[in-house]
C-alpha cells in the first residue's frame, strides 16, 4: 500500500472512531427520518366527526386523501361535551348546525358547506360536473416535493463540506505545529500527504453523505412520502454525490493550502476566513436558488465554479436542466478543480516545513 | 558513511538582507558506519539546521549530503530514522498504532510493522503504556515512543535532535542503550546534545559548531591531544620558591601549594617537588569535553 493509502486510512479510522463521528452520524440519520415523516404526522389531514340526528355528508368523495371518521351521538349535550373535550373536530346537528370548538377548521369548513351544498342540490335534481385541473407545466405535480428536496439538499451539502473542509485545516495545522510533519515528509512526498488527508476525509464525508440519502430514501418510501418524488431521484442521488465530492475536493484543497501557512490551531479561523467566506456565499446563493430555480441568477451560478458544485445540483434537484448543461458545468468545476490541486499542493509544499509565524500566500507563491 | 560538505544556509532574504541571519557558513563532517557522532554547540549554533538538512526537512543554499559516495536522495531518506528537535507525534493515537503507522509509512509491511513496534515496545520499557494514548504519558514515556518511531523500520542511519533533553538518568541508559546496539549493529548515529558528559560517554566522535562553523571535530581523544594536557602537583609545606623558573602558575591554598603547569619535564617537576616538601597529588588531568567545548567555542 503506497504512502497517500495509509495516509487516508489513517484519516478514516482515527475520525470514525471518535464519538463524535458517530454520535454525529446517528443525529443526522435520525434527523432526516424525522424530516421524512414529518409531512406526514404535521399533515393532520384526518378528522374526526359526529352527528345529532343528521346524515353524514359524502366528504370522503370530494377529499379521497383525507381521513374522515364519523361518530353518532345522542343528544346535543353529549356531543357539545366531545367537541369541548376534544373527541371530535366539529358535529353536524339536525343537518344544519355544526358545532365547533372555536373556529373551525378552515379546509374542513370549506369542505362541509360545499359538500352540504351539493348534497342539497344534487338531492334537487341539480347536477354539476366538478372541475377539471390541468397542469400546462410539464412537472407541477411535484414542484413542492422538488423544492422540498432542494432545500434539505442545500444544508446537508452546505453542513458537510463546511465540517469535512475544517477538519482538513485542522489536520494540517495540527501535523505542522507538532512538527509530526518533518518526520512524515522524511518518508512520503508532500503530495502524498495532502492527497491522503482530503481523500481520507472526503470519504468520511461521503459516509455521512450517503447515511443521510440511505436513511432519506427509506424513510421517505416506509412514509409514503417517495410517492411524491419526481421521477429519476436515483439519478438525481448519484449527482449529488459527484458534485459534493468535486466541491470537497475544491475547498478542502484550498483549506490545506492556506492551513499550511500557520503553525497553531488558534490561527486557523482567521486563515480560512477567505474560504469559509466563499463557501458562505455559496450555500446562500443556493438557497436563494431554491426559491427560484429556473430564474437568471440559478442558470448562471450554476455554471461558476465553485458556485456550480452547489448550485447545480439544487437547480437539478428543483427543476429539469438539459443535460448539456450539466456537462458544460461540470467540465467547468473539473478545471478549475485541477487549477486549485496544482496551486494548492506547491503552496502546500513551501508551506508545511516553514514553522513559526503566518506566512503570507504571496511570498510562498513568490518564492523560488 | 554519511558525509556532509561545506553546508551553507541563511534565512530570510539572506545574509545582505535586514534581519538576515546566517545559520550555517560551510558546516562538513562524516560519520562512518558504526560510529556515533556527538553534535554540540550553543542554542543557535546550527546543529537543528544542519540536522533538517541532511534529513531533507530544509533545502541548503549550496554543500551536499552523500550516503554511500553518492548525493543523498529520497529513496535513501525514506530508510533514515530522524527525531525532530520540537517532538511530533499523533497525541491522540495509542502507542502502538502510532508506532506501526510509521514503520508502514516507511514501507514495512504490516507484519513487520507489527513485530518490530512490539519488539520496541518491549525494550524501551512500554509495554503497560502500549494502548495509552500518546497525551497520556510523562515527557520520557513520549520521548521513548518517538525514539521508535525513529528505529521502527530498522533505519540505516539515524539523526536525532536533542534525544535526551529533559530525561531522567534512568531513561537516559535506556535511550543510550537503544542507540549503541544500533550502532553496534553498523549504522551511522548521529545526535545532537547539551549534556556534555553524555556526549563524551557515549559518542566516538565529536564535532563542536559555533556561529555554523565547524570548529572542531573528530574523536573525542584527538580533541584532548590538540589541548596540551595539565600537570597538576599539591606538596604541602614546600620551601617558598620552589617552583621559581617554572612555566603555570601556583595558588596557594592554606599551607598547600598547587601548581599546575604544561609542556614541562614531569619528572624534574616531581623531584624538585618532593625536595621542597610533602607531595600529595602528582598527574596529568584530561580536559574534560566541557572544557575542550569552553576553549573550541571561545
Amino acid at each position: 500500500m503506497n504512502g497517500l493509502m495509509l495516509i487516508a486510512r489513517r484519516e478514516i479510522v482515527t475520525q470514525v472512531r471518535t464519538k463524535g463521528f458517530v454520535i454525529g452520524l446517528l443525529v443526522t440519520g435520525l434527523l432526516v427520518a424525522a424530516v421524512s415523516f414529518l409531512p406526514t404526522i404535521m399533515g393532520g389531514d384526518s378528522y374526526t366527526l359526529g352527528t345529532v340526528n343528521s346524515q353524514q355528508l359524502p366528504l370522503q368523495q370530494a377529499a379521497p386523501d383525507t381521513e374522515f371518521e364519523w361518530r353518532t351521538f345522542p343528544d346535543e349535550e353529549a356531543a357539545k361535551q366531545a367537541v369541548l373535550d376534544g373527541d371530535v373536530d366539529a358535529v353536524l346537528v339536525d343537518d344544519a348546525r355544526v358545532l365547533t370548538d372555536g373556529e373551525i377548521d378552515s379546509e374542513l369548513g370549506v369542505l362541509m358547506q360545499s359538500v352540504n351544498r351539493e348534497v342539497r342540490l344534487g338531492a334537487a335534481g341539480v347536477n354539476i360536473p366538478p372541475l377539471q385541473v390541468q397542469s400546462v407545466g410539464a412537472d407541477a405535480q411535484y414542484e413542492g416535493a422538488r423544492t422540498g428536496i432542494a432545500v434539505v439538499l442545500v444544508l446537508v451539502l452546505f453542513m458537510l463540506l463546511m465540517g469535512q473542509v475544517t477538519m482538513v485545516a485542522m489536520g494540517v495545522v495540527e501535523e505542522k505545529g507538532s512538527r509530526i510533519v518533518e518526520i512524515l515528509l522524511s518518508a512520503v512526498r508532500p503530495w502524498q500527504l495532502l492527497g491522503g488527508k482530503i481523500a481520507g476525509l472526503g470519504v468520511v464525508g461521503l459516509i455521512n453523505m450517503v447515511t443521510i440519502l440511505a436513511v432519506g430514501l427509506l424513510a421517505t418510501s416506509a412514509s409514503g412520502l417517495s410517492a411524491d418524488f419526481p421521477p429519476g431521484i436515483a439519478g438525481l442521488v448519484a449527482g449529488v454525490l459527484v458534485w459534493f465530492v468535486l466541491g470537497y475536493v475544491f475547498f478542502a484543497t484550498l483549506s490545506a493550502a492556506l492551513a499550511s501557512l500557520v503553525s497553531r490551531q488558534e490561527e486557523v479561523n482567521t486563515v480560512l476566513t477567505p474560504l469559509t467566506m466563499t463557501v458562505m456565499l455559496t450555500y446562500f446563493v443556493s438557497f436563494y436558488i431554491t426559491t427560484d430555480p429556473t430564474g437568471t441568477l440559478a442558470t448562471v451560478m450554476s455554471f461558476v465554479p465553485p458556485f456550480s458544485s452547489m448550485v447545480m445540483p439544487v437547480r437539478m434537484a428543483a427543476t429539469e436542466v438539459p443535460l448539456w448543461q450539466v456537462g458544460v458545468s461540470m467540465a467547468a468545476m473539473l478545471l478549475a478543480v485541477a487549477a486549485v490541486l496544482a496551486i494548492g499542493a506547491k503552496v502546500y509544499a513551501r508551506a508545511v516545513l516553514r514553522t513559526g509565524a503566518r506566512l503570507k500566500l504571496t511570498d510562498v507563491l513568490r518564492a523560488k | 558513511m554519511l558525509e556532509i560538505s561545506d553546508l551553507r544556509k541563511s534565512f530570510a532574504g539572506g545574509p545582505d538582507a535586514p534581519g538576515g541571519k546566517v545559520a550555517l557558513d560551510g558546516i562538513s563532517f562524516t560519520v562512518r558506519p558504526g560510529e556515533m557522532y556527538g553534535f554540540v554547540g550553543a542554542n543557535g549554533a546550527g546543529k537543528t539546521t544542519t540536522m533538517r538538512i541532511v534529513m531533507g526537512v530544509l533545502q541548503a543554499d549550496s554543500g551536499e549530503v552523500r550516503w554511500q559516495g553518492r548525493p543523498l536522495g529520497y529513496d535513501d531518506r525514506r530508510r533514515f530514522g530522524y527525531m525532530p528537535e520540537e517532538r511530533g507525534l499523533y497525541q491522540k493515537m495509542k502507542v502502538i498504532e502510532q508506532i506501526e503507522y510509521f514503520g508502514r509509512l516507511q514501507g514495512l509491511s504490516a507484519q513487520a510493522a507489527k513485530k518490530s513496534a512490539t519488539d520496541l515496545i518491549e525494550r524501551l520499557g512500554l509495554v503497560e503504556r502500549r494502548n495509552d494514548a500518546v497525551q497520556a504519558l510523562s515527557l520520557g514515556n513520549q520521548q521513548r515512543v518517538q525514539l521508535a518511531v525513529a528505529l521502527v523500520h530498522d533505519p540505516a542511519v539515524l539523526v536525532l535532535d536533542e534525544p535526551f533533553s529533559g530525561l531522567d538518568p534512568i531513561a537516559v541508559d535506556t535511550l543510550a542503550t537503544a542507540l549503541q546496539e544500533r550502532c553496534r549493529g553498523g549504522v551511522p548515529v548521529i545526535f545532537s546534545s547539551h549534556q556534555l558528559e553524555l556526549v563524551e560517554r557515549l559518542c566516538d566522535s565529536v564535532g563542536i559548531v559555533s556561529g555554523g562553523r565547524m570548529v572542531a571535530t573528530g574523536t573525542v581523544a584527538d580533541l584532548r591531544g590538540a589541548e596540551s594536557n595539565t600537570l597538576r602537583v599539591v606538596v604541602r609545606d614546600p620551601a617558598h620558591g620552589w617552583a621559581d623558573g617554572l612555566p603555570g602558575t601556583v595558588t596557594v591554598r592554606g599551607d598547600r601549594h598547587i601548581l599546575q603547569t604544561a609542556d614541562v619535564d614531569d619528572q624534574e617537576v616531581l623531584r624538585r617537588a618532593m625536595k621542597a616538601g610533602h607531595v600529595e597529588y602528582f598527574g596529568v588531568e584530561q580536559p574534560t569535553l566541557t572544557e575542550i567545548f569552553k576553549e573550541a567555542v571561545a
